[in-house]
């Protein structure tokens, strides 16, 4: 009996603990898990922020992965993830992607993306219209903008990548992309991308500034080049603003998370050396 | 000698019965010991047939799955569309998978020509030509290279295999069915090498023997005997081989070029089951006629995959009747 | 010389000596050509071993290993995503290698031989022989679609147990069943159980089988990556030691890819050259580890 009336204080104690613990739990905003996924161009990005917010809020768990950009928004409608990043606003329809109704766009970063060709191009600088005219396949060979005799190789990224979504939208202002051709190819990642252009002669395609490196050249759109500089001034428009899709406004940790991005430290520390464009430099 | 066993006997007797009276008392340990070996082992035999059920069951649910998904596919693209028409374009609505179709037919293909010749010649070196020492040498190596992740392959496929096709044959871009079946040749070659060189070596040793008798030379004991005789498991590493390559996907997705266009040339990039479904899979929306018609692709592939599987079956018992 | 002088003179014999002749060049022939194919064969794969290590072996170090993964820093190492690999593998066998054996020791042992049990064995074939990408888009239907916990490191680790579980189970069978016949009847004759004869018999026996095929499974599933991009992910949780099992679970292979395809850290290079001689150093270690006790068992026996 004796026994028995201990065990049940000790395992009301028990209950009583846990009770005030997911009490405390539910009062701080501070604690919690956020799930976040969506778009693998933002991966590093957020990873980066998770690990400076985590040291600053250690009882928050941030657990992000990723996919592809629809997968984010897509994951937040289903209520598996809080934060589903994307590299167009989701909550408006774009080529290819209807919008996803009762979403908010929180913008974090401005992505820049460059046209970019294999080293062995003589060309420069090419005209919006030179652009569609050589992603819809109409020219075909690098003489008709005025470079060397050689066909154009263009790779393309496939269907429903963010980066081409992009890309269509502010390079191309909305025209077709050609889908097949014996000089045509599509990659999976941005990373294919940068080693196709690298190592294929004749060759064109897109990505995001941020992997642009040595071995391949960038495009001037129009006369402008790519570069932060550019984009800031307002002359090179092939730019988009990356976003974390949350249902409705968001709250608690989540909302702590976003500002923390959006906050002017981790904008001008972490998000610059990413080689991202902080928000405040476009007004 | 007698008088003993005679006097031993009844000893015996009265052991075996107080042995039996014991049991039925119920004084414990004995009883109880056979009882739990028997429950034992019933319940040993139980978990073993869960377990292979399971193993059943994972089959089914994965067929269940694929199928289910896969079948809303027709809902909205006539099956006609789907197996024959070359037009496939998500972002125009329409779901034509011919090219990958015969993308990956004509792959297989293709890495089996190149890359059973090549094995065969393997096994038979390892078999039958090699020293001790090498072969002993060899066969882990072999082993190892089963293990190296496909995501290696497809690197150095992109970064050394491309740019080398591109030189010697003077194309555009060099990506297309011919890259990929060599880096697959690559992948299959210790799987189907190492399994024909074990149905090789269990060749009785009197084939050999009978073959040299009659002055044949090595050569000819080899492709006249041993071969032959060695067939149906040679064929069985073949299937299994084919069955590797059908499924790879991300060695394949680096170098095949990812465009649905139909593979009537070596060097014209073309797309194939597996690595439309992995460029593509992360890019759906749920619920899309295009995750649908990627699912009812991957219910292809199995159906494809479990096919091999029955003229494997058929072949084993075609050898086990010769 | 000498030979062919003392035999010129014998017509039908010259007929028979030349065609004999003709085979002893082809003997000689196929002989230089089996040598001369294996070695180039055998060079390759040396070469390609070689290539794959030189870059990455020397510059290994603890802090690359164990270390933390940078987003943009030069110096991040691929500590979690090695210790996701090595979890997820163990998980993966825990689940896959006791179903596994025992629906192995069920067909060999049990399993009548009828239609029925004929059917069986056709499904486990036939799951071996599922393409890896397959048992992925299952797992995003069970996991991600169906229990929505999102890519998980369990979800992963239970896709994989499902490509490891028929090869397991054919290997079990085959290695059990090619223990003698004499063997099991010795061990029934002295009174054993079914269960104590496979126990102390028959598994003892076939070990060396089950060992291999433990260790082709192992290899596989630790350079798997199709399966874990889609099942578990593309990220770790970014820290070390991370047990939880519902954190997003990249392992070392499917580091690799997202290093080559997504990351924008400087070194991603040296990253990648370093994580694949990693993966094949691991997987060389598989084999050679594993196998170390059965070379002595050998020895032993003979």
């Amino acid at each position: 009996m004796k026994l028995f009336k201990s065990l049940s204080v000790a395992a009301m104690a028990i209950a009583l603990v846990t009770s005030s613990v997911s009490v405390a739990g539910a009062s701080s905003s501070l604690s919690g898990k956020i799930v976040i996924n969506g778009s693998s161009a933002l991966l590093p990005l957020t990873l980066q922020a998770a690990s400076e917010f985590k040291k600053l809020n250690p009882k928050v768990k941030i657990s992000a992965s990723a996919a592809g950009s629809v997968t984010g928004p897509q994951s937040v409608r289903k209520g598996i993830a809080d934060i589903g990043a994307c590299d167009w606003d989701a909550s408006m329809d774009v080529p290819g992607f209807k919008k996803f109704d009762g979403q908010v766009a929180n913008k974090v970063a401005i992505i820049p993306f460059a046209a970019v060709v294999n080293k062995n191009v003589g060309v420069n600088d090419l005209s919006t219209k030179q652009l569609q005219d050589i992603f819809s396949g109409k020219v075909t060979n690098w003489k008709d903008v005025g470079g060397s005799d050689a066909d154009i190789i263009l790779v393309n990224r496939a269907f429903g990548s963010g980066t081409r979504v992009n890309f269509q939208m502010k390079a191309l202002q909305g025209a077709d992309f050609l889908s097949k051709g014996s000089n045509y190819k599509e990659v999976k990642s941005s990373g294919d991308m940068k080693t196709a252009i690298e190592t294929t002669p004749n060759a064109i395609g897109y990505i995001d500034l941020v992997y642009v490196t040595s071995n391949m050249k960038a495009m001037q759109i129009n006369g402008v080049a790519p570069t932060e500089a550019n984009v800031v001034n307002g002359t090179y428009k092939v730019w988009a603003y990356g976003n974390f899709m949350t249902k409705g406004q968001p709250t608690g940790a989540v909302k702590a998370f976003i500002e923390y991005i959006q906050s002017t430290k981790f904008q001008n520390g972490s998000l610059k050396k990413l080689k991202f464009i902080p928000l405040s430099a476009i007004k | 000698m007698q008088l003993e066993s005679s006097a031993q006997r009844p000893i015996i007797g009265t052991g075996a019965s107080e042995l039996g009276g014991s049991i039925k008392a119920g004084s414990g340990k004995k009883f109880d010991r056979k009882n739990r070996l028997l429950i034992y082992n019933r319940f040993f035999k139980i978990a073993c047939i869960a377990s292979a059920v399971f193993v059943c069951l994972v089959l089914f649910s994965i067929l269940f799955f694929m199928f289910r998904t896969g079948v809303l596919t027709f809902q909205d693209v006539s099956p006609m569309t789907f197996f024959f028409s070359t037009d496939w374009s998500p972002e125009n609505e329409s779901y034509g998978a011919f090219v990958f179709i015969f993308g990956t037919f004509a792959l297989t293909l293709l890495t089996l020509v190149i890359s059973v010749p090549l094995s065969v010649i393997i096994a038979v070196f390892l078999a039958e030509v090699a020293p001790k020492w090498l072969r002993n040498i060899l066969r882990p190596v072999l082993d190892l290279l089963v293990g190296i992740p496909s995501v290696v392959y497809g690197f150095l496929g992109l970064t050394i295999l491309i740019p080398l096709l591109r030189d010697l044959t003077g194309t555009n871009m060099g990506d297309g069915i011919l890259a990929a079946a060599i880096v697959l040749t690559i992948m299959v070659l210790p799987t189907i090498s190492r399994i024909s060189d074990d149905a090789i070596s269990v060749v009785p040793r009197k084939y050999r023997d009978a073959s040299y008798a009659l002055g044949a030379t090595r050569f000819q004991t080899i492709f006249k005997v041993i071969v032959p005789a060695a067939r149906s498991g040679i064929m069985y590493a073949v299937i299994l081989g084919m069955a590797r390559a059908i499924g790879e996907t991300m060695a394949v997705v680096m170098v095949i070029g990812n465009t649905p266009q139909l593979a009537d040339a070596l060097f014209k990039p073309t797309s194939v089951l597996t690595s439309n479904i992995v460029m593509q899979i992360a890019n759906v929306p749920f619920d899309s006629t295009w995750n649908n018609a990627l699912y009812m692709m991957g219910f292809l592939l199995l159906i494809i995959s479990l096919l091999m599987i029955v003229l494997v079956r058929m072949f084993q018992r075609k050898g086990a009747q010769q | 010389m000498n030979m062919a002088t003392t035999n010129a003179p014998n017509a039908p014999k010259n007929a028979f000596r030349s065609e004999k002749n003709l085979n002893h060049v082809k003997n000689r022939f196929f002989t230089v050509f089996v040598w001369g194919i294996s070695a180039i064969i055998v060079l390759f794969i040396l070469a390609l071993l070689f290539l794959i290590l030189e870059k990455g072996l020397p510059s290994l170090s603890w802090g690359f290993i164990m270390g933390l993964p940078s987003e943009m820093e030069e110096g991040g190492g691929i500590g979690p995503a090695l210790f996701n690999s090595f979890y997820m593998l163990v998980i993966s066998l825990l689940i896959s290698i006791p179903l596994g054996m025992a629906a192995g020791i069920y067909l060999a042992e049990f399993a009548p031989n009828n239609k029925l049990i004929g059917f069986v064995r056709v499904c486990v074939e036939g799951l071996a022989s599922v393409p890896s990408i397959i048992f992925g888009l299952f797992g995003i239907a069970l996991f991600v679609e169906m229990l929505g916990i999102g890519l998980t490191i369990i979800g992963g680790a239970v896709s994989l147990a499902f490509l490891n579980l028929p090869v397991m189970t054919r290997v079990t069978e085959e290695a059990i069943r090619a223990v003698p016949k004499e063997l099991k009847q010795a061990s029934f004759a002295l009174g054993a159980t079914h269960l104590q004869t496979i126990r102390r018999a028959l598994i003892p026996t076939a070990i060396s089988g089950i060992v291999t095929g433990i260790c082709l499974v192992a290899g596989r599933a630790f350079g798997e990556s199709a399966v874990i991009i889609l099942t578990a992910g593309v990220s770790t949780s970014g820290e070390m030691w991370d047990f939880n099992l519902f954190s997003p679970g990249a392992t070392l292979a499917v580091h690799l890819w997202y290093v080559q395809s997504e990351a924008i850290v400087p070194d991603a290079v040296s990253i990648s050259d370093k994580a694949a001689a990693v993966l094949v150093f691991v997987i060389l270690m598989f084999n050679i580890v594993f196998r170390i006790p059965l070379w002595i068992k050998d020895r032993k026996n003979r």
